[in-house]
C-alpha cells in the first residue's frame, strides 16, 4: 500500500544509492552518521571535563587541538540535517511532536528513546559504524563487515520485536 | 585521471555537505524519519526499510563494480569497511536491539529531528551517551574490540569468485524479496 506522503521506497532507495555511488566515485568513501555524533560528544565533553575525557584512550583520536569540527563526517551530518529539514518543510511533513507507539506513555517513550540510543551509541562504536557507515556502505561494497552487520541487525530486531510486540504495533 | 579524485580540503568538505543533502532528501522522502515506518519491517506491517535499503545497496553496488571494471574508478583507493568478525557480530546484534527499542538508527534519528520529532533528539543524546560509555569502558573492551581483525575483505575476495557471481544472485534475491513484500502488502490491505 503506497503512503501518499512519501516517495515510492524504490525511488528513495535509488536516490540514496546514487548518492552513495557518487561518494564512492568522487571522494572514495561512503556515507556515515554515528562517527560524527561520537566526535561531537568527545569534543563537547572534553570542553566541560577536560581532565577526565582527556584520559580516555578511545577518545584520543577524536580530540584534536585545531578545528576539530572541520571534519568530513561533521559536514556530511550538517548536509543530512539540512537536506532532511528542507525536504520536511517543503513537503509540509514538518511537525513538532513526541512520536511514540500507540500504547506507549510519554515517559516510556522518553525512556525507550534514551536507552535505545545508548545501546546504539555503544554498539556502533563496537561495530565501527552504524546502518549508514557499515550496513549501507559496506553492503554496497560487498564488504564482509557490511553483511555481518545487516544480518545480525535484522535478526536481533525481529527477535526483540517478537518479545516486545506492544512497543510499535 | 581516474576516480576517486584528489581535491582540496575545502572542496572535499563542500562535497560532504552536498552528499549529505541528498542523503537527507532520500531518507526523508522515503519516510525514514518516522519511527513507525522504521520499525514496520520487524512487525511485518511496513516494508519501507528493506525496500529503500536494498534498492540503495543494489544501485551503489552495481555502479561501483561496473565503474571499476570499466577502469573509470580505482577500487584500491576506495576506503573499504574493515572487518572485525566478533565485535561486528556482537555490535550488529546490540544495534538491532537498540533500533527496535528507540525506533531509529543514528542517520534516521537526525532525519526524525529535522522533521520535528523530540523523541529523535532524546535518542541522539542517547547515542552520545552510549559513545561516552564505550570510551569509559574501553580499557575492559579493548582486547575484544581489536580481536578477529580480518583486514578489509569483500565477499567475492573471500569466496575467490568474480564479483558478478555474487552481485547477480544479490540482485535476484532483492527482486524476489520486493515481489514477496508487494504481494504481502496487497493481501494485507485487502483484508
Amino acid at each position: 500500500m503506497r503512503d501518499k506522503r512519501f516517495w515510492s521506497p524504490y525511488i528513495a532507495g535509488a536516490v540514496l544509492g546514487a548518492t552513495l555511488l557518487a561518494a564512492f566515485y568522487i571522494s572514495g568513501r561512503g556515507l556515515g552518521a554515528s562517527g560524527a555524533i561520537t566526535l561531537v560528544t568527545a569534543e563537547s565533553t572534553f570542553t566541560i571535563v577536560p581532565e577526565f575525557i582527556g584520559r580516555l584512550k578511545y577518545f584520543a583520536k577524536y580530540i584534536t587541538p585545531i578545528a576539530p569540527l572541520i571534519n568530513w563526517n561533521i559536514f556530511l551530518l550538517i548536509g543530512l540535517f539540512l537536506g532532511s529539514l528542507a525536504s520536511a518543510l517543503l513537503t509540509g511533513n514538518f511537525k513538532v511532536l513526541l512520536d511514540k507507539g500507540k500504547t506507549m506513555g510519554v515517559y516510556t517513550r522518553l525512556l525507550t528513546s534514551l536507552t535505545g540510543g545508548i545501546l546504539i551509541g555503544f554498539a556502533a562504536r563496537l561495530a565501527r559504524g552504524c546502518t549508514s557507515g557499515v550496513a549501507l556502505t559496506g553492503g554496497a561494497q560487498l564488504a564482509l563487515a557490511g553483511w555481518i552487520f545487516v544480518i545480525t541487525m535484522f535478526a536481533a530486531g525481529f527477535i526483540v520485536a517478537a518479545l516486545l510486540r506492544r512497543l510499535w504495533s | 585521471m581516474t576516480a576517486p579524485f584528489e581535491v582540496s580540503e575545502a572542496v572535499s568538505l563542500g562535497l560532504a555537505v552536498v552528499f549529505g543533502l541528498f542523503f537527507g532528501l532520500s531518507l526523508e522522502r522515503g519516510g525514514l524519519g518516522n519511527p513507525h515506518k522504521l520499525t514496520g519491517i520487524f512487525y511485518l506491517r511496513d516494508f519501507t526499510v528493506p525496500k529503500v535499503m536494498f534498492t540503495a545497496i543494489v544501485v551503489a553496488c552495481i555502479g561501483l563494480y561496473l565503474l571499476s571494471d570499466l577502469h573509470l574508478l580505482d577500487m584500491d583507493r576506495v576506503w573499504i569497511i574493515p572487518t572485525f568478525f566478533w565485535p561486528q557480530l556482537v555490535g550488529g546484534t546490540l544495534f538491532g536491539v537498540g533500533y527496535v527499542i528507540s525506533g531509529y538508527c543514528p542517520g534516521t534519528a537526525v532525519v526524525g529531528l529535522a522533521s520535528g520529532r523530540i523523541d529523535a533528539l532524546v535518542m541522539i543524546f542517547g547515542i552520545g551517551a552510549g559513545s561516552l560509555l564505550f570510551a569509559i569502558l574501553f580499557p575492559y573492551l579493548e582486547e575484544f574490540y581489536l580481536s578477529t581483525d580480518m583486514g578489509s575483505p569483500t565477499l567475492p575476495e573471500l569466496a575467490g569468485l568474480n564479483h558478478w557471481v555474487i552481485i547477480v544472485p544479490l540482485v535476484a534475491f532483492a527482486g524476489v524479496m520486493f515481489f514477496v513484500m508487494e504481494k504481502y502488502e496487497k493481501k494485507d490491505s485487502a483484508q
